[in-house]
């Protein structure tokens, strides 16, 4: 009995990786956040993307706020939110269905995925959302594989967002709110698939 | 509505048309666009599916070429494409080519109506760009292709005419004096008949008429003609028509001006590398060969996208830097005075062989006479070191060897020559064999044929040297072809990313010495792979068979590299991934390699069988 539902997850998550990766749709999130640990501190805003082909489609981009933030700490202020701004935005409830609505069906794309995913399953617990994305991508573990197999040396700093980016020449970013950041991911992830695959279309599996 | 992504809205803002427009449509515009990465290996499949779209460059370099390869215009940061698409609504023109990866904005038709429906500016904007854009230089060149130009700019000047009474051996010596191919017969200004080098030959000599008939009974009564003010095009297509090469030009009073011929139209085909050669040949200072050779490069991009047999180019490439050495030397001799005494120019290596790549430097040497006095051979380490300059100059780099003609030890008599070569020979340390290598490529590039033959002459009595053989031999099998025990491929790894396989040193390198090695020892003083190929069939040192399977395997091993250099860069030159290759092409590169190791073999048994 036990072992059913164990071959079908299996089985799953091999036809996804032996897809192809311009046949799955993806949604790129990012979060900013109060702190790194999840059930300590909070989402502040959560912003997403979908890509599909290949092709970043910014008319399908979301952004939300929680207005129900209890502490913001400087790193915020930083990215330009202040309170006047927290009380235009949603509820956590809110922000978590629409966030549920955007993930389910497709695969999800973050940078440090750990991180963001931690928190988003977290809340989703809270408030008894199912979110169930077809895989998880995560463009720092692919940079840290590719850095590794290259035999560089991995520094603290060299698998930032805009230190993986400079590594491919795309431009440097001067806002850096979550939908900037979402879009920076998405064009990080599209340059990292380019040169991992050299040209050919490949399957999921080669970054998976 | 969707959100908008603000740094996408603060670099599209700062672009032309939106920074005269109101926020409105900068907005619009960050909402709607599509993102994508833009790499040579995708070039293709954004831009012929997916219809008509509007591009701006956020970041990287893109070539933007018309339909007949040329560049139109180099593509940065904050440019536009597509636009004339969009408003005309014919097929895309012209294409992009990677120069950079990087990222595009996309806009699709629709919107970009929308935007232009809804702010003037952003219509007026596009619209002026496009008539720009037509009539900018490149498209205007393009435009006024030659087969539009009039026949009165193409046309030799002055007209050689002569009457109907001469003779034919007079018509013959004013064809001569004139250097002209044909004569225009006319009666004061009214055109009669034309005569040509070929109605010479078919209707005088093979019809054994006697010189000093009169012109007239062997001329073209009422020849085609054409007028000034017709175009090129109509000239072609009279030729064609009517098979002839000369057509008379005629003024609007049916007075004949001049003649054209089907090599003045050919002549307008400007992209034409045995053109380039003919101009470089007739250059008459340093600095227009020098403005000639700036040329080869993208000459050599057109041609190559035009041609099948893709090995011609290591002919042409070599024939251009003959021409270009032929040249110069010539020009010294123009501005220093005539050489002293008898010399050679002779080249080794790749230019010898007629394989040469973009990349490959310079291997050449000066043969000189053997009465030679120091106070000569001052004139020729000026000529040398001049020479070796001006070619870097023209873009053919230094050897790093140094085998130059401004290195003293390559410059000698046919005695001291021969010296060098018996060194080697003697005594094959490793550096000797790599010297052997190179040296034993030669070719007469310019000068006095008589000291060349004299030096392969002397070479000839290395055929007697068993050992110089075994060792060359030996020297070969230390070199492997990259096929593992199980078949797969052995790849290497350089300080790039990728692995890769190295065509060039496991696999053409290969070929090229052990077919240096059998032509040696049968006396052929070819340097050209495939030609050494051919003259080895007269002999029984390869079956037919062996040198056929040579053959083939140097050509596909040939165009492989020369493909690889031409489309892909980051990969050291004459490498190649083999991920990037078809299966099929996988498996004829190993069959290759395999043929290559079964003549390797072949050659040490046959020549150093004692010392294996």
């Amino acid at each position: 009995m036990g072992l059913y539902p164990w071959l079908l997850r299996y089985l799953r998550e091999y036809k996804l990786k032996q897809s192809y990766f311009d046949q799955q749709k993806y949604v790129i999130i990012d979060l900013e956040l109060t702190g790194l640990i999840p059930g300590e501190h909070e989402i502040v805003s959560a912003a997403w993307l979908n890509m599909r082909a290949s092709k970043i489609d910014l008319c399908t981009a979301g952004y939300m706020l929680n207005k129900e933030v209890q502490d913001l700490s400087q790193s915020t202020i930083y990215h330009g939110i202040d309170d006047d701004a927290l009380l235009e935005g949603s509820s956590l409830r809110g922000l978590i269905a629409s966030l549920a609505t955007a993930i389910n069906g497709h695969v999800l794309v973050c940078h440090n995925a750990v991180l963001d995913w931690g928190f988003i399953q977290r809340v989703a617990s809270v408030y008894q959302y199912r979110i169930t994305p077809k895989a998880i991508i995560d463009t720092m573990k692919i940079e840290k594989r590719r850095l590794l197999a290259q035999g560089r040396p991995l520094t603290q700093d060299s698998l930032t967002l805009s230190a993986c980016r400079a590594r491919y020449g795309l431009p440097e970013y001067k806002q850096h709110d979550a939908l900037c950041d979402a879009l920076a991911t998405a064009e990080l992830l599209l340059a990292q698939y380019s040169a991992i695959s050299m040209g050919r279309r490949e399957k999921l599996s080669i970054i998976i | 509505m969707a959100a908008q992504v603000q740094d996408v809205v603060e670099f599209s803002h700062k672009q032309m048309p939106f920074s005269h427009l109101p926020h409105g449509a900068t907005s619009y515009f960050a909402r709607h666009l599509q993102v994508v990465y833009l790499t040579r290996e995708n070039q293709m499949q954004w831009l012929q599916t997916g219809g008509v779209n509007l591009y701006l460059v956020r970041s990287g370099v893109f070539d933007l070429v018309s339909i007949h390869g040329d560049t139109i215009a180099r593509l940065t940061e904050g440019d536009y494409f597509g636009f004339p698409s969009l408003l005309t609504g014919d097929k895309i023109q012209s294409h992009l080519q990677v120069v950079t990866a990087g990222l595009l904005y996309v806009l699709d038709q629709q919107s970009f109506d929308y935007l232009r429906r809804e702010y003037r500016g952003f219509e007026q904007h596009f619209v002026r760009a496009h008539a720009n854009r037509l009539l900018s230089s490149q498209y205007k060149t393009r435009d006024q292709s030659w087969s539009e130009r009039k026949i009165s700019e193409l046309m030799s000047s002055n007209i050689i005419t002569a009457s109907a009474q001469v003779s034919i051996t007079e018509a013959a010596m004013k064809m001569r004096h004139y250097g002209v191919s044909s004569l225009v017969i006319t009666d004061e200004n009214t055109l009669l008949g034309i005569v040509t080098d070929r109605d010479l030959r078919n209707r005088v000599l093979a019809s054994d008429i006697a010189p000093s008939t009169s012109i007239q009974s062997v001329m073209t009564k009422n020849p085609k003609s054409i007028f000034e003010n017709n175009r090129a095009f109509s000239a072609l297509h009279l030729m064609l028509k009517h098979n002839i090469h000369h057509l008379p030009v005629l003024d609007e009073a049916y007075k004949p001006l001049g003649v054209i011929t089907s090599t003045d139209l050919l002549r307008q085909q400007k992209s034409d590398p045995v053109q380039l050669i003919g101009k470089i040949y007739k250059a008459s200072s340093v600095a227009e060969v020098k403005r000639y050779s700036s040329d080869i490069p993208e000459l050599l991009k057109q041609f190559s996208n035009n041609i099948e047999d893709i090995s011609v180019i290591g002919k042409l490439l070599s024939g251009l830097t003959d021409a270009l050495t032929a040249r110069l030397v010539h020009l010294y001799q123009l501005e220093y005075g005539q050489a002293p005494c008898a010399f050679s120019w002779i080249c080794f290596g790749s230019q010898a062989r007629e394989e040469q790549t973009l990349h490959s430097d310079q291997d050449n040497g000066i043969l000189l006479d053997a009465n030679i006095t120091a106070k000569q051979r001052v004139y020729f380490a000026h000529l040398g070191a001049t020479v070796c300059e001006q070619l870097v100059e023209c873009g053919i780099k230094r050897c790093p060897g140094n085998i130059m003609a401004s290195n003293e030890a390559c410059r000698g008599t046919v005695t001291q020559w021969q010296s060098r070569f018996v060194t080697w020979i003697k005594e094959p340390t490793p550096k000797a064999m790599l010297n052997c290598k190179i040296y034993f490529d030669l070719r007469l590039i310019d000068g006095s044929k008589s000291l060349y033959q004299d030096l392969c002459a002397a070479l000839d009595m290395i055929r007697r040297d068993e050992l110089f053989f075994a060792a060359m031999a030996t020297d070969i099998n230390t070199n492997s072809v990259p096929i593992g025990l199980f078949h797969q491929f052995k790849l290497e790894k350089g300080n790039t990313q990728h692995k890769h396989l190295d065509l060039k040193r496991r696999g053409i390198v290969i070929i090229n010495d052990l077919v240096r090695l059998y032509a040696l020892n049968v006396g052929i003083y070819k340097a050209n792979t495939l030609e050494r190929l051919d003259a080895l069939l007269k002999f029984d040192v390869l079956s037919s068979n062996d040198v056929y399977d040579l053959k083939d395997c140097w050509r596909y091993l040939t165009q492989l590299r020369l493909k690889t250099q031409i489309k892909r860069e980051g990969l050291p030159s004459n490498c190649i991934d083999p991920k990037t290759l078809t299966s099929l092409e996988k498996h004829q590169l190993k069959e290759a390699f395999h043929l290559v190791r079964h003549a390797q073999q072949a050659s040490a048994f046959k020549f150093a069988r004692a010392s294996l």
